[in-house]
């Protein structure tokens, strides 16, 4: 039980440092900075609860969207709190879960399918460019539907969140 | 004040909204909020490298963007702007100085971004599984291809160039744990040392105007990531090539 929750911490500190470091090449006001490590965390951490095959076993795509929408609506709440527009409270926070991997294994097999052309070789490839390609592709929109479902619905708190 | 003038303010005040990572839909609400409380009908109309605000009587104003990369302390600061002027905290005259102030505002000291951003993609690392050899190799890697694309794009290189060109540093540098047997994990200090070069928000800007069906936004956004992203798995893919190691 308690190594469990040493990994679920660990990867909820990890994902703060890695949304900390993030935004600041975002150039994110540095009062913000504590907010968006703690909005990481706490989503980063749900996220691996939802996805580790050990714990809830869910799908990534399905994961990654209930966290993004726990994040949304958190970052709503403290973008309030430190006058900042929501999606500078949240968009970092949602960037340890960008499936950078995914991405970059989508172009290597694009590049792959140029440079292998028999046709077993060809195939494996393509269907790591298609895997990879949809995987990326519906995680982010997954995420950024999630995180945006509570700006569109608490859309009153969300755009006057900066107001003095 | 003519309506001209307003109108050449919210233009120039739209582009940069923009320019700095503004998603369409924040720069059209901030534009509705001024013009309000300027009492003027502006409508504004935003493409990936220009904005038009067509005004009550017709005339048309055209701003190129100002791109001034990702920059969420301006965004911040002109959200704030035009409520103040909505609640008539200030008046017009200020809110032009005030505007003149923040289009000027230095970016995050280059230093601390540096030594977060390392941090971050050693944490990423550390995420992605990679021990503590490989967190090292990639702190370091990332410290030395960051400031390689610092360098770079002070001296007013390609953004694609000096996206190319620090991932093929960071990622010849981390592939030092294939070649001299460091750490358990090289292969993942290898896939992670380039991922602080991800466009992460272009991609979720890009998705957000989609929400708001702001299409060709989206898909300039979304191209422009995905060309970055094509060029640093073009550098990481050159440097694995050169040390002789297998990419795929």
């Amino acid at each position: 039980m308690y190594p469990v929750i040493l990994e679920i911490l660990k990867d909820g500190l990890l994902a703060a440092v890695a949304a900390i470091g993030f935004s600041s090449i975002s150039n994110t006001p540095r009062r913000a900075y504590l907010w968006c490590g703690l909005l990481a965390a706490l989503g980063h951490a749900l996220r691996y609860i939802l996805i580790s095959p050990h714990l809830l076993g869910i799908h990534i795509i399905a994961g990654s969207t209930a966290a993004a929408f726990v994040i949304g609506l958190l970052g709503v709440v403290f973008a309030r709190k430190i006058h900042c527009p929501a999606e500078v409270c949240f968009f970092p926070a949602l960037l340890p879960m960008i499936p950078g991997i995914y991405a970059y294994r989508t172009v290597e097999a694009l590049v792959a399918c140029l440079v292998y052309t028999g046709e077993a070789v060809f195939n494996h490839y393509l269907y790591l460019l298609a895997y990879n390609g949809f995987t990326c592709t519906f995680i982010i929109a997954g995420m950024v539907i999630g995180a945006n479902i509570p700006v569109f619905v608490l859309n009153k708190l969300s755009f006057q969140a900066t107001r003095a | 004040m003519t309506s001209e003038e307003y109108g050449t303010f919210i233009a120039d005040y739209a582009s940069l909204l923009w320019g700095c990572g503004a998603t369409c839909i924040r720069t059209e609400k901030n534009v509705a909020r001024i013009s309000a409380a300027l009492g003027i009908d502006a409508t504004v109309e935003i493409m990936p490298r220009h904005v038009h605000v067509i005004l009550g009587d017709g005339t048309v104003i055209v701003r190129k963007m100002t791109h001034t990369g990702i920059n969420f302390d301006i965004n911040t600061r002109l959200s704030r702007l035009s409520w103040d002027l909505a609640d008539s905290k200030i008046s017009f005259e200020e809110m032009r100085r005030r505007f003149a102030e923040i289009a000027g505002t230095p970016p995050t000291n280059r230093w601390e971004v540096l030594g977060l951003t390392s941090a971050a993609n050693a944490a990423f690392c550390a995420i992605f599984g990679g021990d503590i050899m490989a967190m090292a190799l990639v702190m370091i890697a990332t410290a030395l291809g960051f400031r390689l694309k610092q360098i770079m794009l002070s001296a007013g290189r390609d953004a694609r160039l000096t996206c190319l060109c620090a991932a093929f540093f960071s990622a010849t540098f981390s592939a030092a744990g294939y070649i001299f047997g460091l750490g358990a994990t090289p292969e993942i200090a290898v896939g992670t040392s380039v991922l602080y070069l991800i466009p992460g928000v272009p991609y979720i800007n890009s998705v957000s105007d989609i929400i708001g069906r702001h299409y060709l936004c989206a898909m300039s956004r979304f191209l422009d990531a995905l060309i970055l992203t094509c060029c640093l798995s073009a550098g990481l893919a050159s440097g694995l090539c050169i040390l002789g190691l297998k990419w795929f």
